[in-house]
């Protein structure tokens, strides 16, 4: 009896050790990502999201208004900026880190529900964007070429979602420079 | 005899315990539609609907969820759209800056169908997708919100109830541009741009 208390305790105490070591360097990790945390709040960039622009394209008016729509949800959801603007958008002219987001369709291919359900390898929808992130003043920050598509299953008008999803997985993912205010601040503070 | 003797008796007791729980049920019941029949008479007495049609809102329409079925109407100068006993979602035909038509086709039977028609085999499902499909007409709403910014709004419609709904919101004064019929054609469109 003695014995397997002896072996209990030991066990208990190497359980304890293992769990202290394993959250030791998140204990210790977690001031980091906290201070960077809190620079990435305060510089925040705004963003305002133009209309859809077709290019030369021939793009339904739905599409555009699709992408334009899901493309203000989703970069809302990305969390990535402090406020997302519509086109037009009055309060967004006091705002001053604020970036535009122009999209420009590139290439699109009408597909087809039935035929996708029918013959599976055709009648895909897709679209090819060329997405700009622009400051105040004109200059290009961030410029990518996303795709979005609708292969197997689902309405066309599916791809818009998907696309707009890309589109801000690319913007999320991406660098962009710390706004003029808090580049101002830093300075300041140097 | 007795057999049904003894069913009447299980039948008569079962109907004297019955009425206390079915009266509790049934003034429930009472109590909560008279609570819905006031709720659907809210609407004011004096408005005029100009048209009503039952439309599915795909995406856009603030306040509204997105496909989501329910009635969009024009009414009292407003493009009104009610899912059942829902919150009205409105927006004044005034601030609407173009209306566009379109048409699709989709298939029918949702998520259970295609796995029906997966089920089917020697590909016999592709067979059914080929007749399994239904056209409709799509809606698409350029509006301006109070605070200047652009909104987008599409809706799907039965066949031909999208041309009757824009040509009444054009008489209404709505803007609508007149050359946007575009069509979702299957086929690949040749001059796209590289």
């Amino acid at each position: 009896m003695k014995a397997n208390r002896q072996v209990a305790t030991l066990l208990l105490a190497a359980a304890i050790m293992t769990t202290a070591f394993a959250h030791s360097p998140r204990v210790f990790a977690e001031p980091a990502a906290t201070q960077l945390s809190t620079a990435g709040k305060n510089s925040k960039w705004s963003v305002q999201v133009k209309m859809v622009d077709p290019g030369d394209a021939n793009i339904s008016a739905s599409f555009q208004i699709a992408i334009y729509e899901s493309l203000l949800g989703e970069l809302n959801k990305t969390k990535r900026f402090k406020q997302v603007f519509r086109d037009g958008e009055r309060t967004s002219n006091d705002v001053p880190d604020l970036l535009i987001l122009r999209t420009t369709v590139e290439k699109y291919t009408a597909g087809s529900e039935t035929q996708r359900a029918v013959t599976t390898v055709s009648g895909a929808t897709k679209l090819t964007v060329r997405s700009q992130l622009c400051t105040h003043d004109g200059q290009i920050v961030f410029e990518r070429t996303v795709r979005g598509e609708v292969l197997f299953m689902g309405g066309n008008l599916r791809a818009t979602h998907n696309l707009a999803r890309n589109v801000a997985k690319t913007i999320k993912q991406s660098t962009l420079p710390a706004p003029s205010s808090s580049a101002l601040a830093q300075n300041g503070q140097l | 005899m007795n057999a049904e003797a003894a069913l009447e008796g299980i039948a008569r007791d079962r109907n004297f315990r019955m009425p206390r729980s079915a009266v509790i049920v049934l003034l429930l019941l009472l109590t909560s539609a008279t609570a819905s029949f006031g709720q659907k008479v809210s609407e004011p007495a004096n408005s005029t609907v100009t048209l009503s049609v039952r439309a599915t809102h795909l995406l856009g329409f603030e306040g509204a969820g997105n496909n989501s079925t329910g009635t969009l109407s024009i009414q009292d100068g407003v493009v009104r759209f009610q899912k059942g006993s829902e919150r009205v979602v409105q927006v004044p035909i005034a601030s609407v800056e173009d209306v566009f038509l379109g048409d699709e086709s989709k298939q029918v039977g949702g998520l259970p169908m295609t796995v029906g028609k997966a089920a089917v085999p020697f590909g016999g499902g592709r067979v059914v997708s080929l007749f399994a499909h239904k056209k409709y007409d799509t809606i698409t709403l350029q509006y301006v919100a109070n605070d200047g910014g652009i909104h987008g709004a599409i809706f799907e419609l039965s066949m031909g109830q999208g041309k009757r709904f824009r040509d009444q919101l054009a008489a209404m004064g709505a803007n609508v541009s007149r050359n946007n019929e575009v069509k979702q054609s299957n086929v690949e469109i040749p001059n796209e741009s590289k």
